[in-house]
């Protein structure tokens, strides 16, 4: 490149630096922005805002690394069939999908639909019985529900009943911003009816979900746990109102109870065993975490499901867009002073990892990890180890502006109730009620500018 | 700041910083009140070649899907109504016929195709044999919604491909049983519907979706949260093209030659294999250059934006996806024998590499020329 290029380009830095400080200035006083691209992922954040942003390997990975990760993009994509069979045999007898794909479309949310493909079947319903009904399937966990465990499986091989037909509808609420302006709710009603004709126990409590996105997922499992203690306060102790705990649960390899971090409710305490269930209750996929019932031997073996696990711990996060504009800007403080920030934590440093790409990174995942009581709005009255039945844990942020981009019909929330970022907001109850308050009354601009903030990551 | 500028070269360099200055000032000139949140940031700014590329290449590729499904469903009820070898060539012929716009789409596998799962139910691999098997030995009446309602791996063009064509590709008119007759109709049904609805679902929209063409073609304006900026859709045209390349590459031909598995080869019943490799690259070019040879289709193409902004690169584009094709065309069919034939073996690893190239080219010089 000749000199001339590199003045010419010193000279765009220069422009740039000081219409940054002119922004600056403009923010009521403010000046201690950076316009600096964040990196949402530290060195694993790849450069990509079409519908494949999610499916990018850690820009960081080394080439052995990523060999490896693409081998478990194989396996996250593998179609199961029944068996015997040559390819991929072991899927149910009963189950919701046949690849985790299938579910986690693009690596992103999923939508709240139920059913037979084309265009249904990423939700599913969790359910369970009250404490003193049951043992529960493993220490400290749900107690299942007899013939059914603790997910419907609304899907069967040739010649075996799925367990219930599920079917969705809608209720809708309407409300208005402080300023007057209208808005509507939605919340899914879920009717489940065995397929044998019977009924479901009266007690048995029900919980849809949504597939929630994969992306960055290694980072989180890399943070110390001393980190995220740093940031619980489960008695309130500094009174503002928030508390935030960990969820803690069985960790199956090692059969002691540890802290959760992955799932909804933060029910599994690492990426291998999130994996593990899911291709039990999700395909009917026994291995050798969780094998099927009466079965012998495993649908597959340590080895795949360590490939799939792999693959989920070494995606890489999606870098912003618009960071330096002044909106987005102005958002991002307001996103901090109504005390969103206090539960979806900017910024934070993973520890060691075994993976070593991951260790050490300053993130921006938007995320405590810890359970927060949403309010009963969003309470789906089903425990989960340690988290209550209003209890949900703090979902990350990251990648959010892409939400729509990577599946249009996507929900937000557990649920999939919230068709965008605002309604999403306007369910935010329990611990975040003031948050919301401060959402829903503040001026049209400034919502705007909280909400061009949130598309920006 | 921009990891992209470790590949970029020293003009794609310049426009990312033109791009970040831009913004800044774009930024300082925003009032506080105004809404606009950076909505056309990035440096790719031709709204006509998203425009085009919706409208001249992705719908009448799908709406030339649709037309072919709608034959092979034809000519699968005739081959129904007098089963001779006649009738089963035309509607083998119609099942090949209908592979190639499906082929030719999987450049641009995002919107419905994706979304709502039509590329599982329409092309799930491998078939699900031990269910089929059952369903066919079985007594159940085989109605349409019976099929629909049956898994994805006992449905779409392979399991169509199977029934019409036999393990390998041997099958006669006289093998088909009354049930195969039956499940291939209503299978076929299944394929045409499904076809149809995903030309619908860009055109129109499925149930209460906006049509996808609109959502697409409006990139980069004020309340479009899916395609914010003209950057973001140019990035989906973009790496939808490298991520078939990948496919074709490192998946479709790698996974079956790597582990010499025959039972790993895609539209291995049919010998279609390679043609189907092909289709997917020339579904590259057709969006590049904007034209749908096969549907009649012409619009203003990717290619004249890169030309405008390097010609050089515009041209090793255009030159490296004719490669590919080329190298493709190198491979014997049918591939299931190729894999495991030591004098292929050079030819496939050729093509490979020419397919990669191609991709490494997209990702590492276009991409960083529309990036945000």
């Amino acid at each position: 490149m000749s000199k001339s290029v590199y003045f010419l380009l010193s000279i765009l830095i220069l422009a740039a630096s000081a219409a940054g400080i002119a922004c600056d200035a403009e923010l009521e006083g403010e000046t201690d922005g950076e316009l600096e691209r964040p990196l949402a992922g530290g060195e694993t954040t790849t450069f990509d805002r079409s519908s494949s942003a999610f499916t990018n390997p850690a820009a960081n990975l080394t080439e052995k690394n990523l060999e490896h990760h693409f081998l478990g993009d194989v396996r996250f994509e593998n179609q199961f069939v029944s068996a015997p069979a040559t390819v991929n045999p072991g899927l149910g007898p009963v189950f919701n999908n046949t690849s985790c794909l299938n579910c986690h479309t693009e690596n992103g949310r999923g939508m709240p639909a139920v059913g037979n493909r084309p265009g249904k079947s990423q939700a599913l319903v969790r359910v369970s019985l009250p404490a003193d009904r049951g043992d529960p399937e493993l220490p400290g966990g749900p107690v299942p529900v007899p013939g059914v465990g603790t997910q419907i499986q609304d899907q069967a091989i040739y010649g075996v009943a799925a367990e219930a037909v599920v079917e969705i509808d809608w209720v809708e609420y309407g409300g208005s911003y402080g300023d007057g302006t209208a808005y509507t709710l939605r919340e899914p009603v879920v009717t489940l009816t065995p397929s044998d004709g019977g009924s479901f126990d009266p007690e048995m409590m029900t919980s849809l979900r949504i597939p929630p996105p994969v992306h960055g997922l290694g980072l989180l499992e890399a943070l110390d746990e001393e980190t995220i203690l740093a940031a619980a306060d489960p008695d309130d102790a500094d009174g503002d109102g928030i508390s935030g705990r960990p969820n803690y649960v069985y960790d199956v390899q090692s059969a002691r109870t540890v802290m959760g971090r992955f799932g909804l409710k933060a029910n599994q305490p690492n990426l291998l065993q999130q994996a593990a269930g899911a291709y039990r209750d999700d395909m009917g996929v026994g291995n050798p975490l969780f094998p099927d019932e009466d079965e012998e031997g495993y649908d597959i073996d340590f080895e795949t499901l360590e490939a799939t696990a792999f693959y989920t711990q070494t995606l890489g996060v999606p870098a912003r867009v618009d960071w330096a504009d002044v909106t987005v800007r102005r958002g991002e403080r307001l996103f901090e002073a109504i005390g969103c920030a206090s539960c979806h934590t900017p910024t934070m440093t993973t520890g060691d990892h075994e993976i070593a790409e991951l260790s050490r990174q300053t993130i921006h995942a938007y995320t405590d990890l810890l359970l927060h009581d949403m309010g009963p709005g969003l309470a789906d009255g089903r425990p989960d180890f340690e988290a209550t039945g209003s209890e949900w844990r703090t979902a990350p942020l990251w990648g959010l502006g892409l939400a729509h981009t990577v599946l249009p019909l996507s929900g937000l929330l557990h649920d999939g109730r919230a068709g965008s970022i605002e309604e999403a907001i306007l369910w935010h109850g329990g611990e975040a009620d003031g948050s919301r308050e401060a959402f829903r009354t503040m001026s049209a601009s400034d919502r705007e500018a909280l909400l061009a903030f949130l598309r920006s990551l | 700041m921009f990891l992209t500028l470790k590949t970029a070269t020293g003009r794609g360099m310049i426009f990312l910083l033109a791009a970040l200055m831009l913004t800044a000032i774009a930024a300082c000139s925003t009032d506080d009140d105004d809404s606009g949140a950076g909505s056309s940031s990035g440096s790719f700014d031709d709204e006509d070649v998203i425009a085009d590329y919706a409208d001249e290449v992705i719908v009448p590729t799908y709406q030339w899907l649709a037309d072919e499904a709608a034959n092979l469903l034809d000519a699968v009820d005739a081959l129904d109504a007098d089963t001779t070898d006649g009738n089963l060539a035309t509607a083998q012929q119609a099942w090949r016929d209908t592979r190639l716009p499906w082929e030719q789409s999987e450049g641009f596998l995002f919107g419905p195709v994706d979304s709502f799962g039509y590329d599982p139910a329409l092309d799930s691999w491998p078939v699900n044999k031990t269910d089929l098997d059952a369903v066919l030995a079985d007594s159940d009446d085989l109605t349409v919604d019976y099929v629909r309602n049956l898994g994805e791996g006992l449905q779409g063009f392979h399991t169509v491909e199977y029934l019409l064509f036999g393990a390998a590709n041997d099958k006669d008119a006289a093998d088909f049983t009354a049930r195969e007759l039956q499940y291939l109709t209503s299978s076929t049904t299944v394929l045409a519907e499904i076809a149809a609805n995903l030309a619908t679902s860009w055109t129109e929209g499925i149930d209460d979706s906006a049509p996808y063409r609109d959502t697409f073609a409006t990139a980069g304006q004020d309340g479009n949260t899916a395609y914010p900026s003209y950057s973001s859709a140019a990035q989906e045209i973009v790496l939808a093209m490298v991520g078939i390349c990948d496919e074709v590459a490192n998946g479709k031909i790698a996974d079956p030659y790597d582990a010499g598995d025959v039972t790993l080869v895609e539209s291995q019943f049919s010998f279609n294999s390679l043609t189907d490799f092909k289709s997917n690259i020339t579904s590259i070019q057709n969006g590049y250059m904007g034209d749908v040879a096969g549907a009649g289709t012409s619009g203003k193409g990717m290619n004249e934006w890169v030309a405008s902004v390097d010609s050089d690169l515009d041209d090793t584009i255009q030159t490296q996806i004719q490669a590919a094709i080329d190298a493709l065309d190198e491979i014997a069919e049918p591939f299931r024998d190729s894999i495991t034939d030591p004098d292929q073996a050079a030819n496939i690893e050729a093509a490979q590499e020419a397919i990669n190239t191609l991709a490494n080219t997209l990702q590492d010089e276009l991409v960083p020329l529309i990036q945000e």
